[in-house]
C-alpha cells in the first residue's frame, strides 16, 4: 500500500503547479485550467485522507467538490465568452476595470 | 355577583369597537357607527346597573386587581364616585354619538370619526375605573392623544393641525407635573415601606391613602421654606389637573380646541378630557385634604379660572367659543367646590361632582345645540345669524333650557330649579363659609361675580342667535330626528336631574371615602392639613342664599335689555376703540404673552439657541471623523490594482505569512 505521504506530496505538488500557473500566466482559460487543478489536488487529498482512516465521509465531499467545480467552470466559461466578444481576446492584465 | 366580573369590561368594549371600526368601518353603512354605539351602550347599561347596585347597598364596592410588573397592578375600583362619573361619561357619550350620526353624516372620514371617539370615550372610561396612579395615569396620556387626534381631525385645515398642535403641548405641561407627581409619591412610598411590600399594590388608591401621615410627615426644603411632601405631590397632582382641565394659565387650548366637529368638542367639554382633571383631584382628595396649603391653591385657581374665563365669554361672537369659556369658567366653579373643602371636608367632593354632572349634560346640550345651528345653517357666527328659533324650534327651547340650567335660575329653599342652579349654588355657598371661616373671600367675590357675567353672556348668545331679525342670507331647516332625540333627552336632564337628585347624589358620594377606605380618619386628616372643619352647619343667611339667583337674573336683565330689545346702541361700547372691550377681545393678549411673547419668544430662543450650540459641537465631531476617514482612503485605494494575479499573490503571500507564523508560535511556546 502506498503511504498517504506520497498521496500528500502528489497533492501539495499539484496545487503548487496550479497556483504558479494562476500566478503567471495571462489567459483566462488557462487561469480556470489551474483552479480545476488546485480544486483536484483537494479532493486527491479528502479521498487519500478517507482511504487512510477507512471512512466514506471525505469521498463523499469529494462528490461534491467536483459538482462545485464544474458549476465554477461553466460560470467562469460563460464570463469568459462574453469578455471574449467584447475584446476578442482574454487577457487578465487588461481587465483592470474593478479598482478605484 | 356576575356583575362585578363584568366591570373590566366597561373600557373594554369600545376599545375593541374602536379595533372594528377602524379597520372595517369603510364596509358598514354610515361608517360603522353602530358598533360604538351598541359598545357604549352596552359601557352604559354595565355601570348603570353597578351604580344601582352601590345606590342600594353602599358597602359593595367593585375592587378586582392583578399584578402588573413588579408593584404595579392592573384594577378595577368603582365606588360611589368612580360609579357617577362612570354612568354620566358613558351615557352623555352614547347619546352624543348617536348625535354624530346625523351630524357628521357627510363627512367621508365617518370610520376614523368614530373610531377615535370610540377610543376617546374608553380611555376616559378606563381612567375612572382605575385603582392605581399608574394605570389611571396611563389612561391619562391615552385621553390627551386621542384629544389631539380628534382636534385635529379635519388635519387638512392648517388652524385645526396648530389648535391640535396646541392642545397637545399645552397639557403636556401638565402631564409632566403629574408624572413628577407620581415619581415623588412611589420614591417616597418605596423609602417609607421599606421596598416593595410582599402580596401588596404599593401605588393603589387605598394604598397610597394608608400612607398620608407619614407622607405628610416628611418634610423638604424648597428655597428655605420648610414644605410637606404631600403638598408637593398634591400640588403637582393639581398641576396636571391644571393643565387638563383647562384651568389658568393652561386653559389657553380650549378655546381653540373648538376646531375639531362640534361633537368632538361636545365630548370633550361635557364627557371626557376636562372632567378628568377635576376627577383626578376628587379621586386622590384625601392626599389634598391632608396636604397644608394645596386646597386653599385649588379654591383660588378654580375661582380666579371662573371669573377670568367668563369675562372673555362675553365678547367672543363664535358661538362655539363663547361655550369654551363657559366651559373653563364652569371646571372652575368645580375646582373652587373642591378647593373649598378645606372648610367642608368630604362634603366638597359630592358638591363638585354634583357640578360636574349637572354641568356634563348641559354643556353637552349646548354644544349639541351649537353643532345643530351650525350644521343648518353653515355658519357659527353669530353677528351673522339670529332669528333661528323660527327655524329650528326643537334646537331653541332644548337651548333655551341649557342656558337657564347653566346660569343656575331655580328658587332657593326649595327643589324647584334647573340642574345647574342647585350644584352652582352649592359651590357658590360653600364658598361663602369658606370665606366666613377661613377669611379667604376672595374665591368667594369671584364666584359670585363670574355667576352675573355667566348669565349675561349665555343670554347674549341665545337672543344673538335665535331672536331677532336674520342678519344674512341662510337656508335653515330642523336638524334630522338622531340628532333632536339626544337633544331632547339631554335637555329633560338638564332640567330635572339636579332637582330630582339633589340630596341622594351628595350622600352617595360621601359614602366614597368613607366605606372603602375605612383606614381614613376624616378629621385627623384635616388637622394634618392643617384646616378648620366647619363642625355645626350653621345656616347662611337669606340674602347669601338669594344672592346667586339675584346676580343671575340682573345678568338675564342685562343681556334682555342690551340683545333683545337693543335698547342701548353698543357701537362704541363693543369696538375696538373702547380699551376694556379690546382687551377681552383680544382675550387679554394671552396669544402675544403666552403664545408669541413666553413660548416662541423665550422658550423656542433658549431651545433654539441651545440646540445651535449643541449643532456646532457635534457637527464638529462628526466632520472631523469623515475627514480622517476620507484621507485614509483615498490614500489606500491604490492597493486595488484590479489585476486577479495581484490579489492572488497578496493571498498567497498572506496565507504563507499565517502559517509561518503558527509554525513560529507553536515551536516558541
Amino acid at each position: 500500500m502506498i503511504p498517504l505521504s506520497f498521496y500528500l506530496g502528489l497533492s501539495a505538488l499539484l496545487f503548487s503547479i496550479g497556483l504558479f500557473g494562476i500566478m503567471y500566466h495571462k489567459s483566462g482559460i488557462r487561469l480556470i485550467m489551474c483552479i480545476e487543478l488546485m480544486l483536484n489536488s483537494a479532493n486527491l487529498n479528502l479521498v487519500a485522507f478517507s482511504s487512510y482512516t477507512d471512512t466514506l465521509d471525505g469521498q463523499v465531499f469529494a462528490l461534491f467538490s467536483i459538482a462545485l467545480a464544474a458549476a465554477e467552470a461553466a460560470i467562469g466559461f460563460a464570463i469568459f465568452m462574453a469578455i471574449y466578444k467584447m475584446h476578442e481576446k482574454i487577457n487578465l492584465d487588461e481587465l483592470n476595470l474593478l479598482r478605484w | 355577583m356576575a356583575l362585578e366580573n363584568l366591570a373590566f369590561l366597561i373600557p373594554v368594549l369600545p376599545a375593541l369597537a374602536f379595533v372594528i371600526t377602524f379597520f372595517f368601518g369603510k364596509k358598514m353603512p354610515s361608517g360603522g357607527a353602530i358598533i360604538p354605539i351598541l359598545s357604549i351602550a352596552a359601557s352604559f347599561i354595565i355601570s348603570l346597573l353597578i351604580t344601582l347596585g352601590l345606590l342600594a347597598n353602599p358597602e359593595e364596592v367593585v375592587s378586582q386587581s392583578i399584578p402588573w410588573f413588579a408593584m404595579l397592578n392592573l384594577g378595577v375600583l368603582i365606588d360611589p364616585l368612580a360609579a357617577v362619573m362612570l354612568t354620566m361619561v358613558s351615557f352623555v357619550s352614547l347619546l352624543i354619538h348617536i348625535y354624530a350620526v346625523g351630524y357628521m353624516a357627510h363627512d367621508p372620514a365617518k370610520p376614523r370619526y368614530f373610531a377615535e371617539t370610540s377610543l376617546f370615550t374608553a380611555a376616559m372610561l378606563a381612567l375612572i375605573l382605575s385603582d392605581n396612579i399608574v394605570q389611571l395615569f396611563v389612561s391619562w396620556e391615552l385621553v390627551g392623544l386621542c384629544s389631539y387626534l380628534l382636534i385635529g381631525f379635519w388635519f387638512e385645515k392648517p388652524s385645526a393641525a396648530a389648535a391640535a398642535k396646541k392642545a397637545f403641548l399645552t397639557t403636556r405641561v401638565g402631564d409632566v407635573m403629574f408624572l413628577t407627581g407620581i415619581i415623588v409619591l412611589t420614591t417616597d412610598l418605596l423609602k417609607l415601606a421599606g421596598g416593595i411590600p410582599e402580596g401588596g399594590y404599593l401605588l393603589r388608591f387605598n394604598e397610597i391613602f394608608s400612607y398620608i401621615p407619614q407622607l405628610a410627615a416628611l418634610e423638604a426644603n424648597l428655597f428655605g421654606l420648610k414644605v410637606s411632601h404631600l403638598t408637593i405631590i398634591t400640588l403637582l397632582f393639581f398641576g396636571g389637573a391644571v393643565g387638563k382641565s383647562g384651568q389658568f394659565p393652561l386653559h389657553v387650548w380650549l378655546p381653540d380646541a373648538m376646531e375639531g366637529p362640534t361633537t368632538v368638542s361636545a365630548l370633550i367639554h361635557a364627557a371626557t378630557m376636562v372632567t378628568a382633571g377635576v376627577y383626578l383631584v376628587a379621586r386622590t382628595f384625601p392626599m389634598f385634604l391632608a396636604a397644608p396649603d394645596s386646597l386653599l391653591v385649588v379654591a383660588y385657581v378654580g375661582g380666579f379660572t371662573a371669573l377670568f374665563a367668563a369675562t372673555m365669554g362675553i365678547v367672543m361672537n363664535d358661538i362655539k367659543r363663547v361655550l369654551a369659556f363657559s366651559t373653563i369658567s364652569q371646571l372652575g366653579y368645580m375646582m373652587l367646590g373642591l378647593g373649598v373643602g378645606a372648610a367642608i371636608g368630604m362634603e366638597a367632593v359630592g358638591i363638585s361632582l354634583f357640578h360636574l354632572v349637572n354641568h356634563a349634560f348641559f354643556k353637552a346640550l349646548l354644544f349639541l345645540c351649537a353643532g345643530s345651528v351650525i350644521h343648518a345653517v353653515g355658519t357659527h357666527d353669530m353677528r351673522e345669524l339670529g332669528g333661528v328659533a323660527k327655524v329650528m324650534p326643537i334646537t331653541a327651547i332644548t337651548m333655551t333650557a341649557a342656558a337657564l340650567a347653566l346660569a343656575g335660575i331655580g328658587i332657593p329653599g326649595t327643589s324647584i330649579g334647573t340642574s345647574g342652579f342647585f350644584s352652582k349654588d352649592a359651590i357658590i355657598e360653600s364658598a361663602y363659609l369658606f370665606g366666613e371661616h377661613s377669611g379667604n373671600w376672595l374665591p368667594y367675590g369671584f364666584s359670585i361675580a363670574a355667576a352675573l357675567l355667566t348669565s349675561v353672556y349665555i343670554f347674549r348668545l341665545i337672543f344673538m342667535t335665535f331672536t331677532g331679525k336674520p342678519r344674512s342670507n341662510y337656508g335653515g331647516h330642523e336638524s334630522p330626528a338622531s340628532m333632536t332625540v339626544p337633544l331632547a333627552i339631554l335637555a329633560v336632564f338638564a332640567l330635572v336631574f339636579g332637582g330630582l337628585t339633589q340630596t341622594g347624589f351628595m350622600q352617595f358620594l360621601e359614602e366614597t371615602f368613607s366605606n372603602n377606605f375605612v383606614n381614613l380618619d376624616l378629621g385627623r386628616l384635616a388637622v394634618l392639613g392643617g384646616y378648620e372643619l366647619v363642625q355645626s352647619a350653621s345656616a347662611e343667611p337669606t340674602f347669601i342664599l338669594w344672592l346667586p339667583i339675584l346676580v343671575a337674573l340682573i345678568g338675564f336683565g342685562i343681556s334682555f335689555v342690551l340683545y333683545y330689545l337693543k335698547a342701548v346702541d353698543l357701537g362704541v361700547l363693543a369696538s375696538e376703540k373702547n380699551p376694556i372691550y379690546k382687551l377681552l377681545y383680544r382675550r387679554y393678549y394671552q396669544h402675544e404673552i403666552f403664545t408669541e411673547f413666553f413660548s416662541i419668544g423665550i422658550v423656542y430662543g433658549v431651545v433654539a439657541f441651545f440646540a445651535q450650540l449643541v449643532d456646532v459641537l457635534i457637527d464638529s465631531i462628526v466632520e472631523s471623523i469623515s475627514i480622517v476617514t476620507v484621507a485614509a482612503g483615498e490614500a489606500l485605494k491604490r492597493l486595488q490594482t484590479g489585476v486577479v494575479q495581484t490579489y492572488a499573490a497578496v493571498v498567497v503571500a498572506g496565507v504563507s505569512l499565517l502559517i509561518i507564523l503558527i509554525k513560529l508560535i507553536t515551536e516558541v511556546l
